[in-house]
């Protein structure tokens, strides 16, 4: 081998440690601008909400102001109450619905079974804004209108429309069934057996058995619902008739009059909220025993 | 009917659908046996077994537990316990709370379910596992557990759905020894379904013999394989030969015409077979001999068949050696010698012999 083909075979070796190093430098700056892409607006969010001005694009000094002048604000607290209530309510009748559908779909058979099955996932596909005119015109139309359930919810006194609690049951009853079902599918069957071999009747099969290894996907199932709930924006509006404000529509609402910094303390206490949410579904699939993840289906 | 079985089924029938799963089975299982269904996956060995269990409800006969008719009555009102092929172990409860639960269901006084806990554990020599999860044991050891869950029931009939089958071979082997020891100790009626003939041989004291949804034969294990009823039972357990022939005679002697020409007698014949039938010679391969040619002319005896063939292969397997023949019709047929005369001069291929074989030991069976 002469001199200068190896000179070559030296030049091409490191042209080739160029070209893989380059390749996983790029490999690496492609993640980081994609979550820079996805975080970014975040971050500036929460420092944001943190500014000692009234400009949101100049930074001024840190306060907590903002946070203390939305908890001053009549409308917003009453807004996050109503979330809240909204939120729960809608979250305990869509799990137990939701539950029932799956186990109904799932353990047994019955003449139109594949359209029933089909429709549940309707809500899940369809556009929001569709299905919040849907709503909007069965209300109209129905005669249920917007009347409002008053109810004092941990001293707060609350007018919650029946229709914003059906729109929200109506579109999380779906996603706590597939969800569930997700869990059922994936369980053994025979472990029904067993416990009716060992003499349990058909009620304590369900409730020593089946519901505690269903658990998980149910807990799962509640969670996204509840945050469903808590983040939809679409329906709410339309279900909800005049006067009536969650959190997200309260601050549509303010926003129209110029984003604040306030604004900016509300949305990162929603985040927060929904983090917190994320991370105790993590922390239940964890701690559910046979080590499977909660299947949330998404 | 006078005498009570712990379970009897009388002309069982289930269809799935189209699907004849179990056809006509009458079966009689005496208090305290162990009895094994054994045959190939999808015999309907399994689906007798959930009938007795009351998983399936069978589509036509009945199925008595102790004299009583058990009909549509659901599995946690009939007085047996199951053990399954996967164990089916309930993973969010503890090994003691998995056992305790068949108890708990029965309303059984809380001391006394935890005192027998305690005994079905000693049982299974598993004791210092109470307070683990299923998933937290090896296979070996949840199935032991399967079986306390099952036994501390005191059952009046213990059904097995292929315990070991999930076992690698080793483990499999002690079970079986450890299995039957236990169904010799507690003295409850074992129903075992199994698809491993050897299984079967060495641990029950009688075994149904089922294909297609149908039992083939009833006996116990040194029946089942000296004087297989069938051709399918003559085939599935153990090895055999199979040698085409036609039926000369029924009585007072059996006699056949191989496809050489050459007649042989034979010991039994299967019933429905008429003389001028084509049937099939089933001899075992360890109840073979071969001989030299001079040897053979020297022997005297009616009850011993001869018949002319040439050695093709040799499979030396450790404790014998398996030599195929061919016959003189082209039937190859395995004979398998005991290595005790290795050191003597061993067959070669292509050589000429004369295959021998006793009389009795060869069954006539239809095709």
């Amino acid at each position: 081998m002469s001199v200068k083909t190896e000179q070559l075979q030296s030049d091409h070796d490191t042209w080739e440690r160029v070209k893989s190093k380059f390749g996983g430098w790029s490999l690496s700056a492609y993640g980081i601008l994609a979550f820079a892409f996805l975080y970014l607006p975040i971050v500036i969010l929460v420092i944001f909400s943190f500014n000692d001005s009234r400009s949101v694009s100049k930074w001024a000094g840190f306060t907590t102001e903002w946070y203390g002048k939305m908890l001053q604000d009549g409308q917003i607290l009453l807004s996050i109450w109503n979330s809240l209530f909204l939120a729960i309510v809608s979250t305990i009748i869509a799990t137990i619905l939701g539950t029932l559908v799956a186990l109904g779909l799932e353990r047994y058979r019955f003449r139109g079974k594949t359209a029933v099955d089909s429709m549940f996932y309707l809500p899940v596909i369809i556009p929001d804004i569709a299905m919040a005119i849907m709503l909007l015109l069965f209300f109209n139309m129905s005669g249920i209108g917007f009347t409002p359930w008053k109810v004092n919810f941990f001293g707060a006194r609350l007018a919650v429309p029946y229709s914003v609690i059906i729109g929200h049951v109506a579109f999380n009853t779906s996603f706590v069934a597939i969800v569930v079902r997700a869990r059922l599918a994936q369980m053994d069957r025979t472990l029904e057996e067993a416990a009716q071999d060992l003499y349990a009747n058909a009620w304590q099969t369900f409730r020593r058995v089946t519901l505690p290894m269903l658990m998980p996907g149910i807990v799962g199932g509640a969670l996204l619902a509840f945050t469903l709930s808590l983040d939809d924006f679409v329906i709410t509006f339309f279900t909800s008739g005049a006067g009536f404000n969650t959190l997200p529509v309260r601050v549509f609402g303010m926003i129209k009059k110029g984003v604040t910094p306030k604004i900016n303390a509300v949305s990162t206490l929603m985040l927060a909220v929904s983090l917190s949410l994320v991370v105790i579904s993590i922390l239940l699939s964890r701690r559910s025993g046979d080590g499977d993840s909660v299947q949330m289906g998404f | 009917m006078s005498e009570t079985f712990a379970v009897e089924l009388q002309d069982v029938v289930k269809r799935f659908g189209d699907v004849t799963a179990v056809n006509h089975v009458s079966l009689q299982i005496k208090e305290g046996e162990f009895f094994s269904l054994l045959g190939p996956s999808g015999c309907g060995k399994t689906t007798s077994l959930r009938m007795i269990a009351g998983f399936e409800m069978p589509t036509d006969g009945a199925i008595y537990i102790y004299g009583e008719r058990q009909g549509y009555r659901p599995p946690n009102k009939r007085p047996v316990n199951t053990v399954f092929q996967n164990y089916a172990l309930f993973p969010h409860m503890t090994v003691a709370e998995n056992i305790a639960f068949g108890m708990q269901m029965q309303k059984v006084p809380k001391d006394e379910i935890k005192r027998r806990v305690d005994e079905a554990l000693a049982m299974v020599r598993l004791s210092n596992m109470a307070n683990r999860k299923p998933k937290q044991l090896s296979g070996g050891q949840q199935q032991r557990i399967a079986l306390a869950r099952a036994l501390v029931n005191r059952p009046k009939v213990l059904l097995l759905d292929e315990p070991l089958g999930a076992l690698d071979l080793k483990l499999r082997k002690a079970m079986q020894i450890e299995l039957k020891a236990l169904q010799e100790e507690v003295g409850i009626t074992f129903i075992y379904v199994t698809h491993d003939q050897e299984e079967a041989l060495t641990m029950s004291d009688r075994i149904a013999v089922m294909n297609n949804g149908i039992v083939h034969q009833v006996g116990d294990p040194e029946t089942i394989y000296e004087h297989p009823a069938d051709r399918f039972v003559a085939d599935f357990i153990g090895e055999t030969n199979f040698i085409p022939v036609k039926v000369l005679s029924l009585s007072p002697t059996i006699e056949v015409e191989l496809g050489s020409g050459e007649k042989v007698t034979a010991g039994w014949a299967e019933e429905g077979l008429a003389v001028g039938d084509r049937a099939v010679l089933s001899i075992r391969p360890e109840k073979m001999d071969l001989l030299e040619l001079h040897e053979a002319a020297k022997l005297k005896s009616n009850d011993v068949a001869r018949v002319r063939g040439k050695v093709a292969h040799l499979v030396y397997v450790g404790t014998d050696t398996r030599h195929s023949v061919t016959l003189g019709d082209g039937t190859e047929v395995v004979v398998r010698l005991q290595n005790i005369h290795i050191d003597e001069e061993p067959w070669e291929i292509g050589e000429e012999t004369i295959v021998t074989w006793n009389a009795a030991h060869a069954r006539v069976l239809k095709e």
